[in-house]
Formats: C-alpha cells, structure tokens, sequence
C-alpha cells in the first residue's frame, strides 16, 4: 500500500526535470531589483532579484560574476539573462545568472553593441584601415579636457619620456551632451596642424561619462583623421567604439603617452648600438679590404712579374712552332705532289710521246729519198746549168759560154770544143 | 640629413645606411663615406638627446597658440 507515497526526492527530481526540460525556462530575461546580496568567499553570489510583487532567489557563479563591468549592491536596478532550475536540497527554485547588466545602461549596452557591429560590417575597424603610429613623433596633439587627470597623466608622461616632443592640446569637452560634437570639431580642427599623432581621450568614469567616445560620429572622425589616432579612454577594463576604429587603443592616458613616446634613455642606447654597429661595418670593410690588398700584394704574379713576359714568350714560341708547322706540312704536300709528278710514265718514258712520229718522219724520209734528183744523180746522172739555169734541152744551150754539170759530189765546168 | 628634419627620418636614415653597410656590396670608398654621413647623423641625433631643450606644451584657444602649463 505504501507503493502511492512518494519520497520527497522522488518529487523534487521531477519538478526538476519538468524546469530543465522547458524551452522557455532554459534563457530567460528578467528585470528587478538586487535585495539580500552576498558575496560567498568562492566568489559566487547569492541573492534575490525582486520587483513589487514578487520575488526570485538567484545565483551567479563567480565564472559568470568576474566577466560583470560593475559592482552589484542591493536595490540595484538589474537586467540579468540565466536559466531557471531547481535547488534540490531546499526544493527552491531560482535563476543560476549567466550575465548581469546595470538597468538604464542596459540600454546603452544594447546600443553600443548594435554600432559595434554596424561599423564593423562597414570595415571600420579593419586592420588594412590603421594608420601606422610614427615611432618617434615630433609633434603630438592631444584631444581631451584641459583640467583632470589625463591631461596631466599625459603631459607628465612624454616629458618624462621624451621631453623633445612638442606637444598641442585640443581643449574638449569628453562628457555631457555636447562632448560628442566637440571632439568631432578638435579631430578636424587637428588635422589642419602638422602633428605626427593624435591621442583622444579622457580619464576613467561611468559608462555614461565615456559615452561620447562610443557616439557614431566620433567614431567617423577618428576614422576619416589623416592623423593616426590613438584612443585612450577611462581605465584599462572600458572599451569604447572609439577604441575599435583608432589607430591604436591605450588602455589608459598615461598607456597612451607611453605607448606613442619613446624613452630618451632607451634612444640614447639604441643611437649607441647603432653607432657600435656603424663601427664594426666600417671596421669589417677596412679589415677586408686590407685583406683583399694582402691578397694581391701576395699574389704570384705580383711577385714573380716575369711570369708574364715567359707566358708571351711561351706563347710566341707556340705560336712559331705552329707556323713551322703549318709550313713544313705545305711543304711535305707539295713534296708528294712533285713526287707524284715525277713517276708518271710518261714523264719517264717521253719516247712514248713521238715514237710514232719517228717512225712517220723515216717513212717520209724515205719517200723524200726517193723523190730528191739529187739521188739520181748517184746512179751517174748528171744536170747541167748555165747561168744558174738549169738546161732541158740541147737548144737553150750558148755554146759560146761555159756549162756547169752537177754530179752527185760536185760540179765542172765545160766548154765547147771545136765549132 | 637635416640638422631641422624629423628626428625619427634621421633614425631611418641611419637604419638604412647601417643596413646598406652591412649587406650591401658597397666599396670601401663608398663605405667610407657612408660611413661619415651616417656618424654625422648619430651626432646630430646624439646632440639633439642630450642637449634636451624641454619643450613648452602648446593649447589651442580663439587666439592661435598659447603656451599651456597644468595647474597643479
């Protein structure tokens, strides 16, 4: 019979699990008032969030508590964002608290994240867009209140640092209504002077107090400067839409001074390591050259300068052998050639060239024999002349004038005897 | 190399020259000469750090420049 009851556990588990299993239970927004606050040694908080007509217990543990931006107390008007559960051991419901916003400035927060991602989309914060911060500037303009600490902050920081840099300040006011327009008129008004950077910025205070570095239009004219901005607006945990579209952000005014001077001791030793680097490359260079001109002064030909003269003279010996050569070898083919010449047959044998032709001339001679009257005149006949005429026939003869007879071998004269 | 140019263009200057020096093939001539250039500039750069003239911080009012100093 006992099955019915059901332990008080059992029930709690239920309840529990029905809250953990509801959509609209797993974030919830809620509105109100901080009562009965405590702060446990963890870290975590314990309180109620309350508005007039009801009331809720809350935790927010200490993971979530160190992200806040602000210092709970009771009866702060809040704007928390958690999930709803159950307490097993006390069977109390409550909120567990993921992020918890001050009331009013919750507003703000909605604004600023919305301009926050608005320029972003634009390319307002885009690294390609920062302008490079000068080293070591000549001339630094400053953009916030001429009374307060971060003037001063500033001021004495780049004196201490580096007292050379000139410095320009563009009295504004930074909270109020009309901060917003007045720093917009100093970014331009500063960019009209020949300033090497430009910090914009205020000392810390609410967000409210900040607020004007997070307005649209602050946020344009640090961008459109043509003087590299670095922002340097309250302590180091406030972030400002000014501090995404400068040039660079400065946690803090005095960050911003140093972040923007060098110091002049860390330049005097820097100019020292330059000057000892300067030496060593002139040192280096002098020694390498000597070098180099040992080197020559060692080199054989320096020392042994008739090397030259034997290298032309081996040269031209060369040379002459190769003339030699050239002609010895002309020679020999010339040799070979009048060789060649010399035994050729006919050359040798130059008979060859008119045997025939002898041969031809003794037939000839031999007919010539036969023909020449001379020939007949060995076989004991004779011709006779007279006055170198030879005589044909007995009537052309003057018988009162000599004769001539030619024989074979010589010549008489004859007469007529008798009548 | 300006006895009025920026002390940060000097420092570059400088930078460059070192630079050249150190990995450049520069003859010794030249060498040389950068070299002087060069020691001129830590010089004035030297001169200009240890001379240090404080300088006065200026505020912008209707009329112009005025000279600023923070009231303590």
């Amino acid at each position: 019979m006992n099955n019915k009851y059901l332990e008080i556990s059992a029930l709690t588990k239920y309840i529990k699990y029905k809250f953990d299993n509801d959509e609209h239970l797993r974030k919830v927004y809620l509105k109100g008032e901080i009562s009965n606050l405590k702060i446990h040694s963890t870290g975590h908080l314990y309180l109620s969030l309350r508005d007039e007509y009801s009331k809720i217990n809350a935790i927010m543990f200490s993971s979530a508590a160190k992200k806040m931006l602000f210092t709970p107390k009771d009866g702060m008007k809040v704007l928390v964002t958690g999930r709803i559960s159950v307490y097993e051991a006390t069977g109390n419901y409550q909120i567990y608290i993921d992020e918890m916003l001050e009331d009013g400035i919750g507003n703000l927060y909605i604004a600023f994240e919305q301009l926050k991602e608005k320029l972003k989309n634009e390319g307002l914060f885009d690294s390609a867009h920062k302008r490079k911060i000068p080293r070591i500037p000549n001339r630094v303009g400053i953009i916030t209140a001429p009374t307060g600490a971060a003037i001063k902050d500033i001021l004495s920081t780049i004196k201490r640092r580096y007292p050379l840099c000139e410095t320009i300040l563009f009295p504004s006011l930074v909270q109020g209504d009309n901060a917003k327009d007045d720093i917009v008129r100093n970014i331009e008004l500063a960019n009209n002077y020949e300033l090497d950077v430009l910090i914009v910025g205020r000392g810390g205070g609410s967000i409210e107090d900040l607020w004007p570095f997070n307005e649209e239009i602050v946020a344009r004219a640090i961008y459109n400067s043509k003087i590299p901005v670095v922002s340097a607006v309250g302590h180091e945990i406030d972030f400002t839409i000014a501090d995404y579209v400068a040039d660079l952000r400065a946690p803090t005014p005095t960050g911003a001074a140093e972040m923007v001077v060098p110091n002049t001791s860390d330049l005097i030793n820097y100019l020292n390591q330059l000057k000892i680097r300067l030496n060593e490359c002139i040192n280096k260079k002098v020694k390498y050259n000597e070098l180099y001109l040992d080197s020559i002064k060692n080199s054989f030909v320096i020392k042994n300068p008739l090397i030259m003269y034997e290298n032309r003279k081996q040269k031209l010996d060369i040379m002459l052998d190769k003339i030699n050569n050239i002609i010895a070898k002309k020679i020999d083919n010339f040799k070979v050639k009048l060789n060649y010449i010399k035994a050729n047959y006919t050359l040798n044998n130059p008979t060859v060239l008119y045997k025939d032709d002898i041969h031809k001339l003794n037939l000839l001679v031999e007919k010539l024999e036969l023909l020449n009257p001379l020939a007949i005149l060995k076989r004991g006949y004779t011709v006779t002349y007279q006055n170198d005429k030879i005589i044909k026939s007995i009537k052309d003869i003057d018988t009162k004038n000599t004769l001539k007879i030619k024989f074979f071998d010589g010549f008489i004269d004859v007469k007529k005897v008798g009548d | 190399m300006e006895k009025n140019a920026k002390f940060e263009d000097n420092i570059k200057e400088l930078e460059q020259i070192i630079n050249e020096l150190e990995n450049g093939n520069t003859d010794l001539e030249e060498s040389i000469e950068k070299y002087t250039k060069a020691m001129k500039l830590v010089n004035i750069c030297d001169k200009k750090l240890k001379d240090i003239e404080e300088q006065v911080s200026k505020i912008v009012t209707e009329n112009g420049l005025e000279d600023f100093k923070i009231e303590e």
